[in-house]
């Protein structure tokens, strides 16, 4: 950890190769930073400050601001790295974890057993990573429900028919209603249908009714009416009539009749079947040039006649035809009219024939002629549309009637068909969303069912190692509604479900461990570490003793990371498992950081050494004091060195002026002669103390200079090397006790053999 | 623990029930497979259209 939450520059956490670890440590001396390092690093963010304005408390508050706040984790797997703040990893990073259990607070241990049963299954299907299969459950049961309510729309539509049909009822079949239909068809002398589906067909009302009676004498009278009503004077133009006339007059039009002469003399010059130099006519010799000239002309003429002719010969056939139209027309209403037995006059004499005749003749046409059979037609409708009025709409036949009810009814009848199709489409489709949803949630159920069995049977297992002979029992999580899950325990032969109301805080705690482990054991893939921070606060002796068996023999096979202030909890944890790593946080300050029994003596030397190479005098110097302190904590410590008694962490914040006297008095009492060869180094030392390595005053008067705190650190490394093998590299006090102290090797020892 | 996905799940479900259309496990594959939208209406579309088959 570099700069991160307690730690204000570096600090290192040796958790071993896979094994356990106690870590104690009184409250405020830094321990959860190293819980904080591992939730940061695995999660992405430490739950107790993802709150609004928190964030920036992941980098030590304060601190020295030397290099950026870091986490880095060794693993003997791939999950290993370094996490540098801000953060910048996305949320995927984190999916594979998302759903591992590894870490439970005291402060947040019984947050999951205090969730609601629905709380508790959405936390659970997270965990299973039931989420996708959870929505793909709702997908399917909205379509479910929307499809129920498409078919009841369908069903009720196919009802309403059924009532129209069978006249009220609810029932209706094709049967009842072909055969109805087969009567009413009877009645009105129209072909019945073999089977619904010919009704079916639009078309069959249609052919079925046209083929039987004619039409009624009310429709013929009303499409009399309509058809006089719309009676329209065909179309005249005077001006074209005109221009034939004047053209057939013309001299022009005389030269018409020789158009084939012409046509033909120049046929039979341009084929050259005629005599040269000879009139094809009368045989007399002419000029050729001269006469195919004269025959041009008389061509070109003659074309242009006959352009013009064809001008105007079209649009007078056209208003003849018109003409003849009107009076076809009018004739026919006029019988249709006397079959009524109704008056009307007779159609005036029709003209057209006589311009066909007289077009065909090339003469001109009597345009008065036709002006007054237009009158004579505009009169007769005028008399044909008064008498439209009176033709009167007599009220439907019962056979009109009859008809409209059978086009009604056919017309129902596919509709009543149309809505069957659709409602049984409908009820296919509720069957089959029904069937896969009901199925799918009762799998997803069976499923949980199964995994909620497994659970319960850990939960139930870590429960009774804590608390053992209670007549508390048959503990476990279990399916409470749709969407829900709930923890339940016997009590007194009740079952109690949520079990909050009869069981105690401390029984509620065990609980939530119970659970913690047993999510973990059942889930976890990846990690294989868990970390339980200060979760024994409300347990007693007894049951900090019991936690402590079921961590050290149930979890043999997981890397568990206990980190408590109870020191009973720490000692009898120690001494159920002797092969746990141990670590004790002694202090905490702002500048330093955490503090443990583990002394960093030559670590923070060679920290040292490394600011000075690298020109950083002052780092260096502030990394030489830090090593001394260390030096004459960690000697007076093993030498027990005679010290005023300070309570807690106040031991870890004495001067090094009181240290010094502390050393001297022990070596003065046991190891005289040595402590004379020392005493040079302790005086250069105390002067170092007050000036080289004095940063404070470095502030006011200048820095020391590089020269300097090489010295200075030189004589605290031989210093260091007095209690260290020379050839084992252990310290003095590394076997027995301070009275008769020994390296590892047994070549060095202290007292110094030499000096005794 | 296998996590099996949505996908997986509803697929082999479907292969446990008996008389369902014989398209129908084809066709919800697919569908899952399509990153839909609005993924209920195209499952009800689907319903609706081997009911209509």
């Amino acid at each position: 950890m570099h700069a991160f939450r307690g730690v204000p520059t570096e600090m290192t956490v040796d958790f071993g190769k896979g094994e356990s670890t106690v870590i104690y440590g009184e409250n405020g001396t830094g321990k959860s930073t190293i819980a904080d390092a591992l939730e940061w690093y695995f999660r992405g963010e430490i739950e107790l400050l993802s709150h609004e304005g928190r964030q920036h408390a992941v980098r030590h508050v304060g601190g020295d601001g030397e290099g950026a706040t870091s986490v880095e984790v060794l693993t003997s797997g791939a999950l290993g790295g370094k996490v540098l703040f801000p953060d910048e990893r996305t949320p995927d990073t984190f999916e594979a974890l998302r759903r591992e259990t590894f870490l439970l607070r005291g402060r947040t241990l019984a947050d999951f057993i205090n969730k609601s049963k629905t709380e508790k299954w959405k936390a659970l299907v997270e965990i299973l990573g039931l989420d996708e299969i959870e929505s793909l459950r709702e997908d399917l049961q909205r379509v479910r429900n929307d499809l129920r309510k498409a078919s009841k729309t369908a069903e009720e539509e196919v009802r309403v028919y059924r009532r129209a049909l069978s006249s009220g009822g609810d029932t209706v079949s094709e049967e009842t209603v072909l055969t109805n239909l087969r009567q009413i068809c009877e009645l009105l002398g129209v072909e019945p249908p073999q089977s619904l589906n010919q009704v079916a067909e639009p078309s069959w009302i249609t052919s079925a009714v046209g083929a039987s009676a004619s039409v009624s004498s009310s429709s013929g009278r009303e499409n009399l009416a309509a058809e006089i009503g719309a009676l329209k004077a065909p179309d005249f133009s005077k001006s074209v009539f005109d221009g034939w006339n004047a053209l057939v007059v013309s001299d022009r039009a005389r030269q018409l009749p020789r158009a084939s002469l012409v046509r033909e003399a120049k046929r039979l010059f341009e084929t050259e079947a005629i005599e040269a130099g000879r009139c094809p006519v009368c045989g007399q010799k002419v000029d050729q040039k001269a006469l195919a000239r004269k025959i041009e002309s008389a061509l070109a003429e003659v074309m242009e006649a006959s352009r013009d002719l064809e001008r105007f010969r079209d649009p007078i056939l056209e208003q003849a035809d018109g003409l003849e139209s009107a009076y076809d027309l009018r004739d026919a209403i006029y019988e249709r009219v006397l079959a009524l037995d109704l008056d009307i006059p007779s159609v005036p004499t029709r003209s057209d024939t006589r311009i066909h005749d007289q077009v065909s003749a090339l003469a001109p046409v009597d345009v008065n002629a036709i002006t007054a059979f237009l009158s004579e037609v505009r009169r007769w409708d005028k008399s044909a549309a008064k008498l439209a009025k009176q033709i009167s709409a007599p009220e439907p036949s019962e056979r009109d009637n009859q008809l409209m009810m059978l086009a009604a009814l056919c017309q129902q009848i596919r509709a009543w068909q149309q809505a069957e199709t659709k409602n049984a489409r409908a009820k296919r489709a509720v069957t089959l969303a029904e069937r896969v949803f009901d199925a799918y949630q009762q799998k997803q159920k069976d499923d949980l069912g199964e995994l909620l069995e497994q659970i319960s049977g850990r939960v139930a297992k870590f429960y009774s190692a804590l608390h053992p002979g209670e007549d508390l029992d048959a503990v476990s999580i279990e399916p409470w509604t749709a969407k829900g899950i709930e923890l339940a325990i016997d009590f007194y032969g009740s079952r109690q479900r949520p079990p909050h109301g009869v069981l105690s805080e401390s029984h509620l705690n065990s609980l939530a461990i119970a659970v913690f482990l047993a999510m973990a054991a059942s889930f976890n893939e990846r990690l294989g570490f868990l970390i339980l921070d200060d979760v024994i606060n409300s347990f007693d002796v007894e049951h900090r003793g019991r936690l402590a068996e079921l961590l050290a023999d149930g979890f043999s096979d997981w890397q568990l990371i206990v980190l408590t202030h109870d020191q009973q909890f720490f000692e009898h944890l120690s001494r159920r498992a002797p092969s746990w790593r141990k670590i004790e946080f002694t202090s905490w300050s702002h500048a330093s950081g955490p503090r443990t029994t583990k002394y960093e003596t030559s670590g923070t030397l060679a920290a040292a050494r490394e600011r000075l190479d690298s020109g950083d005098v002052q780092g260096a110097a502030t990394k030489a004091r830090r090593a001394l302190e260390e030096l004459l904590q960690e000697v007076c410590e093993a030498l027990w060195a005679p010290l005023p008694f300070r309570r807690g962490q106040a031991n870890d914040r004495r001067e090094i002026g009181e240290l010094f006297i502390g050393l001297r008095r022990t070596l003065k009492e046991r190891a005289k002669v040595q402590l004379q060869s020392i005493e040079p180094i302790f005086k250069h030392l105390e002067a170092d103390v007050g000036a080289t390595l004095n940063v404070a005053a470095h502030a006011s008067r200048g820095r020391s200079g590089a020269s300097e705190v090489k010295a200075a650190l030189e004589r605290i490394e031989t210093l260091d090397a007095l209690w260290s093998c020379p050839d084992c590299r252990t310290r003095v006090w590394h076997k027995g006790t301070p009275e008769a102290a020994r390296c590892r090797c047994g070549k060095s020892a202290f007292p110094p053999v030499a000096v005794g | 623990m296998h996590r099996p996905s949505a996908q997986e799940f509803l697929l082999t479900l479907l292969d446990t029930l008996d008389e369902l259309p014989p398209d129908l496990a084809r066709r919800f594959a697919e569908l899952l497979k399509t990153e839909h939208v609005d993924r209920p209406a195209a499952i009800r579309q689907l319903f609706e259209d081997i009911a209509g088959d």
